[in-house]
């Protein structure tokens, strides 16, 4: 029991260890193989939600004695004689921000799996590298370590660029190479500010150096006179915490993705085998959302509010930005990625308006978007295996020929849209009550970025309702004929059983979204209260 | 879960509220999950037993709510932070009318629908959206919050969006349908902004607790002026696009290509009021400024599409246009805080206009039979193809009458005592008033004859004279067919409702009217003066000659006005090319933005990646060069001049005695030189 959280990160590993010792004989059991990793996974993240506890003593942010399931351990540990001991934890433990976003994820793994079963090619190095991925995932939400943090951080990298490099479009080369480098460009940066921090910072109870992310909110564990101390020191004459926050907000704004440091996502969206844009969309963007929570905000919450307008502007930039992009497309798997630019907008909009209702909100919309992308990229995937085509105008009339398929993205795409009784309403709702209120409350964002971030609730509904009457309305026509006619088949029960999860999850969560305030409002409270 | 009021005093009420409103709800439910084969169209029945039950259920609550105190309930729905987000059922006279109003036009439509819809291939379908929408609207309407009234609102929203899109294969349904969400999309952000004003300053959804029934809300004084004309106007946008205003009122004449039943309920009784319900709803926020915006736009839009009405040719586009116009006059009574009258004209008009629809669907069900059998290319929807079909279908031509009275106002009709009371009332507003404001009355006044008018067209040109059919096929006879009694039961229960006797005892008097009084202020009292007898009879001394005119014009044809060419009637037939303006400079100009920010994306943003990663590869490739020419070189130069050396010395390891000798007397002979010269 008291090493839960171990076992949910490393379950993918062990089943991928297994997975290579595997003859390539049993290649067909591969796939169930992963399948069984991720449900025990999903089985394991649902039970520490369900015993997941709330109250002002389980807030966690910055009381390391308040995260739950939390284990710690001496990892590395070197005397590195007149200048200390220097002391990396293996530190793993969950708060509000995390508990969502673990249960959120290995949902959307499973998913991602059932996806999978469109790979044909090299399965042993498709699913062992999946498993990686995976396990990496579900440490960065857990790491409380910032070393453990940047391990787990990096190492998502490598197998998504092999997954995108090697199981990808036509363009996958570029696109794979394009979404390492960008990744890598943020994270090298943040390198920097770690080991910056790590000098700042010690153990009140050791008094060596830590890389303890909860140490790092504390101003009193500052080292008085080091870099990032909060007293004013200046790095290349900036104040020295500002251009911190600066570089870990540029690092994990890639991973939401920020506009203007977005134009990675499309084309790695759109290259990515579906299975890999479920994780990329569902998993990969909330990365950065609960980063810039958990390390930007918590670590330097003074900066946070004092740049909170232009962080709110980038996110209104980013959905009204997005939403135009949308617009404009004509490949189905280019909109929805476009759309997930627009729908993460909310998320930091949220979070800039340092509200409680705007950053439950963005917290929602994280799990809301999780579900969702995942399902809309698990749809076009079911169009694009069947005729390897996703251009919009290819087709019309898909209702009549595939009328399951419709009922769920007509789900999926009015869920997105912010149709009450669905997640997203109640998520982008409150983003936005959150950034309308944050003027009277802490004067942070002016009205304004409210109002004109609900337009994006309005151009969201043009572009989903512009691509249901285009493709899936009227009379059937499509540019393949009928060799199309006879390959889009409807759904199929695994097609099924990996979309009705998803839908049930946003439905829920939108008709009951105690489920999820319930969690987080403690840890929200306190984050809320580091800003004062 | 967190009551505020005690359940036991109102359980019965609060038991019946949600009888009502969840009975839909498990109409669509069930009707949904239950397999095709164990219903086999009984779906139908099914959804029509439910509303029944539910209609039972509202004017059961009706009887013991109204003109009583107000009954609120409410449970924890959710926290955020530390704010409580409640659910709950308010349950005053405003609700507890729109209850039994839309379960009983509900109930005649569903009654209807299973034989106006029984051939279709999507019968299923169709009576689990209808059902959804009945959940959708009666939640609506007992919902004590604001961002509950907005779930809830959008929903019905997304029912109509179902229900017009019904025949998803017509590429004109689903344009129709898109646009209804998109332009309901326009309203809906400024409900929300209106909501997130409110929520700011006063920290809560509770219309209770904001508005605090039935003082004014503004007294409170908690919201700075400018924020409290922005948070109406924001509201009134809301109801701008549900009740189809000026200038979001074109979705709804598309509307009309979803089944006739839906447009009865959806689009002419129900749905498109419940704009003005949302201004009822949250009446003391709209301010003097406000109210004069709400009236300009609602006589504004009931005088437009009185004159749109008057020249088109489409039996539903009319009957939408003149539900626009009807819509205006309520609107513009809330805006002369004719609050009752306005409420009275949305509940008398919900039935004429339902059974006006109804009748209008019986029409085009019989010309599309005609159209069918004799292989005609024509729209069974066209007035112009009609004419003598009184003959034929006797019944549907009294009902319509019965409606078109109602509609006129004509004295003895439910729409007499509510029409003559905005009218009335418009003119007590500007009395004392300057010119400007004397404008609201008499526009009000021309759109009423507007209307006799356009009403007295459509009934002419369908039920007079003879089949133009005749014109194409001069042996062109009717074929007397039979009035399906699903048909004609509703439309008959929804004509004694038509008429004054449900609504007031005393045929000419408004003030009478218990649904009028249900709504006065405690404050109000009764004005007599002049304009309660003049207005009433001036209309209809005018109107008669109104409607002699339209007969004279379209039956006689002995007169021959209103030219059909002239500028006044272009703009009336294209809709004061509105639509054509909104597709072709805004909608256009929309997409066209979005074409360029994505080149924006794809050549600027992107295109400064793409740089900085070809910027990256010629540094890398410059330094490359460097490595291989200028520091390997060096590097090699070192090494090559080291082995030239080696190789030079090498020249000398030969193995001959003579050159070793020879080298060493060279060798001794250099150093004894050098010595020497040294």
């Amino acid at each position: 029991m008291d090493h839960l959280l171990t076992l949910l990160i490393f379950t993918p590993l062990l089943f991928g260890i297994v997975l290579l010792l595997l003859p390539v004989s049993l290649r067909n059991s591969f796939k169930y193989l992963a399948l069984a990793a991720t449900i025990v996974q999903l089985v394991l993240s649902g039970w520490l939600y369900f015993h997941f506890q709330t109250g002002a003593s389980f807030s966690g942010i910055n009381h390391a004695e308040q995260y739950q399931f939390a284990e710690k351990l001496s990892w590395i540990s070197l005397s590195l004689g007149s200048m200390g001991k220097m002391q990396i934890d293996y530190f793993v433990g969950v708060d509000g921000l995390s508990i969502g976003l673990l249960f959120m994820s290995s949902l959307v793994m499973v998913v991602a799996v059932l996806a999978s079963w469109e790979i044909k090619t090299n399965l042993k190095g498709f699913f062992a590298l999946f498993l990686l991925l995976d396990m990496a995932v579900i440490g960065v939400f857990c790491a409380l370590d910032f070393f453990l943090f940047y391990i787990f951080y990096e190492l998502m990298l490598l197998p998504l660029y092999f997954l995108i490099g090697m199981w990808g479009g036509v363009r996958r080369e570029y696109a794979a190479i394009k979404f390492f480098l960008y990744t890598l460009f943020g994270s090298v940066f943040m390198l920097l500010v770690m080991i910056g921090l790590y000098f700042s910072v010690t153990d009140p109870a050791t008094g060596n150096h830590t890389f303890n992310i909860i140490h790092m909110m504390n101003p009193a564990n500052y080292v008085q006179g080091s870099i990032f101390s909060t007293a004013h020191q200046t790095l290349f004459g900036f104040p020295a915490r500002s251009l911190a926050f600066v570089v870990l907000f540029i690092a994990f704004a890639i991973k939401v993705p920020v506009v203007p440091l977005h134009t990675w996502l499309p084309d790695a969206h759109v290259e990515a085998p579906t299975a890999v844009s479920i994780i990329l969309a569902g998993v990969l963007l909330k990365v950065g959302g609960y980063g810039i929570l958990r390390v930007c905000f918590s670590i330097f919450p003074e900066v946070a509010t004092a740049g909170a307008f232009w962080l709110g502007l980038l996110g209104v930039i980013s959905i009204l930005y997005g939403a135009l992009n949308a617009l404009a497309q004509t490949d189905l798997k280019r909109l929805i990625a476009y759309s997930s630019v627009s729908h993460m907008g909310f998320v930091l909009l949220g979070i800039a308006s340092q509200t409680t209702e705007g950053i439950s909100g963005a917290v929602m919309q994280m799990l809301s978007h999780g579900f969702l992308s995942a399902m809309l990229f698990f749809l076009v995937g079911i169009i694009y295996v069947r005729v390897h085509d996703r251009y919009i105008y290819n087709f019309r009339g898909l209702a009549k020929l595939m009328p399951a398929f419709t009922v769920f993205v007509m789900i999926a795409f009015f869920a997105s849209l912010g149709l009450p009784g669905f997640s997203a309403f109640i998520a982008e709702a409150f983003s936005l009550i959150g950034a309308f209120t944050s003027a009277s409350v802490n004067g942070l964002l002016p009205a304004w970025m409210a109002v004109c971030g609900s337009i994006g609730i309005l151009l969201s509904a043009a572009y989903f309702l512009w691509t249901l009457q285009r493709m899936f309305f009227g009379e059937t026509r499509l540019s393949g004929g009928e060799n199309w006619r006879a390959a889009l088949t409807d759904l199929n029960f695994r097609e099924k059983s990996a979309l009705i999860p998803l839908a049930l999850m946003a439905l829920i969560m939108g008709i009951l979204p105690s489920l999820v305030f319930d969690k987080i409002n403690d840890s929200v409270l306190a984050l809320v209260h580091l800003f004062r | 879960m967190e009551q505020i009021y005690t359940l036991q005093t109102h359980s019965s009420e609060i038991q019946l509220a949600l009888a009502a409103v969840l009975l839909p709800f498990a109409a669509f439910i069930i009707n949904f999950l239950l397999p095709k084969t164990v219903l086999n169209k009984g779906e139908g029945l099914f959804s029509t037993v439910c509303i029944l039950f539910s209609l039972i259920c509202s004017c059961l609550l009706f009887a013991k709510v109204w003109a009583r105190k107000p009954i609120h309930e409410q449970v924890l729905w959710f926290q955020i932070g530390t704010i409580k987000i409640y659910a709950g059922l308010l349950l005053n006279n405003l609700s507890v009318l729109m209850l039994p109003l839309v379960s009983g036009i509900a109930l005649a439509v569903h009654i209807y629908s299973v034989a106006y819809m029984h051939d279709d291939l999507m019968f299923r379908r169709y009576f689990r959206y209808l059902s959804f929408f009945c959940f959708a609207m009666m939640a609506l309407v007992v919902s004590d919050n604001l961002l509950l009234m907005y779930a809830f609102w959008e929903l019905v929203g997304f029912a109509s969006y179902l229900l017009i899109g019904f025949w998803f294969t017509r590429e004109k349904a689903v344009q129709a349908n898109k646009k209804a969400f998109i332009m309901n999309r326009i309203g809906d952000i400024g409900f929300l902004i209106g909501i997130m004003i409110l929520f700011a300053h006063f920290h809560t959804f509770d219309l209770i607790t904001l508005f605090n029934y039935p003082t004014n809300f503004s007294s409170s004084g908690n919201l700075s002026g400018t924020w409290l004309i922005v948070a109406g106007i924001c509201f009134f946008l809301g109801a701008t696009a549900k009740s189809a205003q000026f200038p979001l009122h074109t979705w709804l004449p598309d509307a009309m290509e979803g089944p006739t039943s839906v447009s009865a309920l959806i689009h002419a009784a129900t749905m498109v009021a419940a704009g003005v319900f949302l201004l009822a709803r949250v009446y003391p926020v709209f301010n003097p400024d406000v109210k004069l915006i709400i009236t300009i736009v609602g006589t504004f839009t009931a005088f437009m599409a009185a004159t749109i009405a008057l020249t088109q040719n489409d039996l539903k586009k009319i009957l939408a246009y003149s539900t626009i116009s009807q819509l205006g006059f309520m609107v513009a009574a809330m805006g002369i805080g004719a609050y009752a009258s306005s409420l009275f004209h949305l509940a008398t008009h919900a039935f004429f206009k339902c059974l006006l629809f109804l009748s209008a669907g019986v029409i085009i069900h019989e010309m599309q039979h005609i159209k069918e059998k004799l292989h005609l290319d024509i729209d069974p929807q066209n007035i112009l193809y009609m004419g003598g079909l009184r003959k034929v279908l006797p019944i549907t031509f009294i009902t319509c009458i019965i409606a078109a009275l109602a509609l006129i106002g004509f004295p003895l009709t439910s729409g007499y005592l509510s029409k003559d009371g905005i009218l009335i009332q418009a003119f007590e507003w500007a009395e004392g008033r300057s010119f400007l404001y004397q404008l609201i009355p008499i526009f009000i006044l021309i759109t009423s004859w507007l209307t006799a008018f356009y009403i007295s067209r459509l009934l002419f040109k369908v039920f007079w004279g003879e089949s133009r059919l005749k014109e194409m096929i001069p042996t062109f006879e009717y074929h007397p067919s039979k009035e399906n009694k699903l048909f004609t039961w509703p439309m008959l229960f929804l004509s004694v409702f038509c008429l004054f006797p449900f609504f007031s005892l005393n045929p000419l008097l408004y003030e009478h009217a218990w649904l009028f009084r249900g709504f006065l202020a405690a404050d109000y009292f009764e004005r007599e003066n002049i304009y309660h007898t003049i207005i009433p009879a001036a209309v209809n001394l005018i109107t008669v000659p109104v409607v002699y005119l339209a007969y004279a014009r379209y039956i006689n044809q002995n007169i021959k006005w209103f030219p059909e060419s002239g500028f006044l009637f272009r703009l009336s037939y294209n809709h004061w090319y509105i639509d054509q303006f909104y597709q072709n400079y805004i909608a256009k100009s929309v997409v066209w933005t979005g074409r360029k920010i994505y080149a924006f994306d794809l050549f600027v943003i992107d295109g400064l990646v793409n740089l900085i990663a070809k910027v990256g590869l010629i540094i890398s490739q410059i330094s490359n060069w460097l490595d291989k020419y200028i520091i390997d070189g060096a590097v090699n130069f070192i090494a090559f001049r080291i082995r030239d050396i080696g190789s030079f010395a090498r020249g000398f390891q030969t193995g001959k005695v003579q050159q070793y000798l020879l080298t060493m007397l060279i060798f001794i002979l250099s150093i004894y030189i050098f010595k020497i010269l040294i």
